[in-house]
């Protein structure tokens, strides 16, 4: 069965094929001491086409559902040893089952409370002997597809992480590629023709009067042409990041962020960090890059602190602050959904700390917002870059 | 006695723009080229320049690493960084390094001036092979 499954797995992800998963048996666990009603629950169930397993005591139970990944209990109450409560309480004790279906079968518990007795450890049905066979089936297939639901919901969200987790390492290393292309072609270009209208200006005194005019202005204009390729550039990719290190590539992003916004931006960065893993800089650097855009956009506050400190624990801090209005839950929900122009949200800043094993917290009142993020100290040694 | 410069730049623009900036000064001429820093730190030793002009981003050693080799061999040669990312933040990274002065690709007007101060009225700076002789 596990074979199959993981044959099901690989399957998963390659589009028209799902379909196949749907057809996937589940293992259900049938609990009774007494093996003429484990066989009478062996042919109602059969037509459901599942995986029936047979469990003759409670340990024995315990002893399969470890071995086994079981969609539903099916389990009598009453058993010598361990009875169907004290089974229950044992199952629902191991973080891996603590949402396995159990339906308890009880000929002689049926008060009321018996059956809140077993609603109380986690039953998700009770029903009393004699049973329905119809009515039995219908409810363990109910659970049964549940089960198989809830594996294609968690396989899907695995796939969907992986391929937002891929996706944004190819943003990242996209604009990596276009800031170093504007660098290399269109940056160089510019920085010759400045050169050489630095040149012609050392000899303007030789040039008619409207001449030497458009000359000056041309150097004026190249130089802004060079500070708007350059300041896509660096928001592209800060080559700071790559040469210097973080907090550097950090400050200068702020200064530029402050000069372009009208937001003041305290910058408040542990000296003694020295170079993180490549992928724990870029990720706090577009982290920091959300957070003041958010900033810039909604807050409506005139001023941003940013800190970044390491523990005794090694455990590197990164908090964004502003003094601004606060982030409604209307607008949470839109941020995370949407993003900004310059980057993927609120849910793409929680994919990258969750990649980096860290927690990303958002305290926000009337008062401001302050973003918290806690990752393990990766350091470049760490990972041997030099 | 004419002032020589090894000029680093992964750009051959660049570097052809420079060459004419600086043959602008009969005084003034080109030891050696380089197209990234460990060919500079090769160029260095056999050009014997007075002043290292340095790009900053290029591929392999960037230009602070290549000031901290070209250092190492010449502990006096006068480094002037070229990058067209000029900023305090970078400025105090080369300094450090090192360097004597940056100078924004983009705004290349006080290049000149700063080349001659940085030579000063003093005799040119030699490298350690060059004391070694």
């Amino acid at each position: 069965m596990n074979i199959d499954r993981r044959r099901t797995i690989a399957i998963i992800g390659q589009g028209d094929q799902r379909k196949m998963n749907e057809q996937e048996k589940v293992n259900i666990l049938m609990v009774d001491d007494q093996p003429a009603k484990l066989l009478s629950y062996e042919v109602i169930l059969k037509e459901l086409n599942e995986n029936l397993i047979k469990a003759h005591s409670g340990r024995e139970a315990l002893d399969l559902l470890l071995k086994n990944e079981i969609a539903v209990v099916l389990m009598d109450v009453s058993m010598p040893e361990l009875d169907g409560f004290e089974l229950a309480d044992m199952i629902r004790q191991h973080p891996r089952f603590q949402k396995t279906a159990i339906i308890f079968i009880s000929a002689v518990h049926l008060t009321d409370v018996d059956q809140l007795k077993a609603y109380q450890r986690g039953a998700v049905d009770y029903i009393s002997v004699p049973i329905v066979p119809e009515l039995l089936r219908a409810k363990v297939s109910v659970f049964a597809d549940l089960h198989r639901k809830t594996r294609q919901m968690e396989m899907l969200n695995r796939e969907l992480r992986s391929l937002s987790s891929r996706l944004i390492a190819m943003q990242d290393e996209e604009r990596r590629r276009i800031a170093r292309d504007l660098h290399d072609s269109v940056g160089q270009l510019v920085a010759t023709l400045s050169m050489n209208n630095g040149l012609a200006l050392m000899q303007a005194e030789k040039l008619s009067p409207p001449a030497g005019e458009a000359l000056r202005q041309n150097t004026e204009l190249v130089k802004q042409l060079s500070k708007e390729i350059r300041t896509i550039s660096h928001l592209l990719h800060p080559p700071l990041l790559d040469e210097i290190g973080l907090l550097p590539a950090i400050k200068l992003f702020a200064d530029g962020f402050a000069e372009r916004s009208g937001i003041q931006v305290a910058v408040e960065l542990s000296p003694e960090l020295g170079r993180l893993a490549p992928k724990v800089e870029i990720s706090i650097f577009r982290i920091v890059q959300e957070c003041l855009t958010n900033v810039y956009r909604h807050s409506g506050s005139k001023t941003a602190a940013i800190k970044i400190w390491s523990s005794d624990e090694k455990m590197l801090t990164l908090q964004v602050c502003d003094q601004g209005k606060g982030i409604g839950l209307e607008r949470r929900v839109s941020m995370a959904a949407l993003g900004t122009n310059n980057g993927v949200g609120l849910s793409g800043m929680r994919e990258r700390v969750r990649e980096l094993g860290g927690t990303l917290e958002i305290q926000s009142n009337g008062n401001g917002t302050t973003v918290t993020v806690v990752i393990p100290e990766t350091t470049a040694a760490t990972v041997g870059v030099s | 006695m004419r002032t020589r410069f090894l000029i680093v730049d992964d750009n051959e623009l660049v570097r052809q723009s420079l060459r004419t900036v600086l043959q602008a000064n009969p005084e003034w001429e080109i030891a050696g080229e380089a197209s990234n820093g460990q060919e500079a730190v090769e160029v260095l030793k056999g050009s014997r320049p007075n002043l290292v002009i340095l790009d900053f981003q290029m591929p392999g050693m960037n230009g602070i690493e290549t000031a901290r080799r070209i250092l190492e061999i010449a502990p006096a040669m006068p480094i002037v960084l070229f990058t067209q990312h000029a900023s305090p933040e970078l400025e105090k990274h080369a300094l450090s390094a090192g360097i004597r002065s940056v100078v924004s690709k983009t705004d290349t007007f006080p290049m000149v001036g700063i080349i001659e101060a940085l030579l000063g009225p003093s005799e040119p700076p030699a490298t350690k092979r060059q004391k070694a002789k």
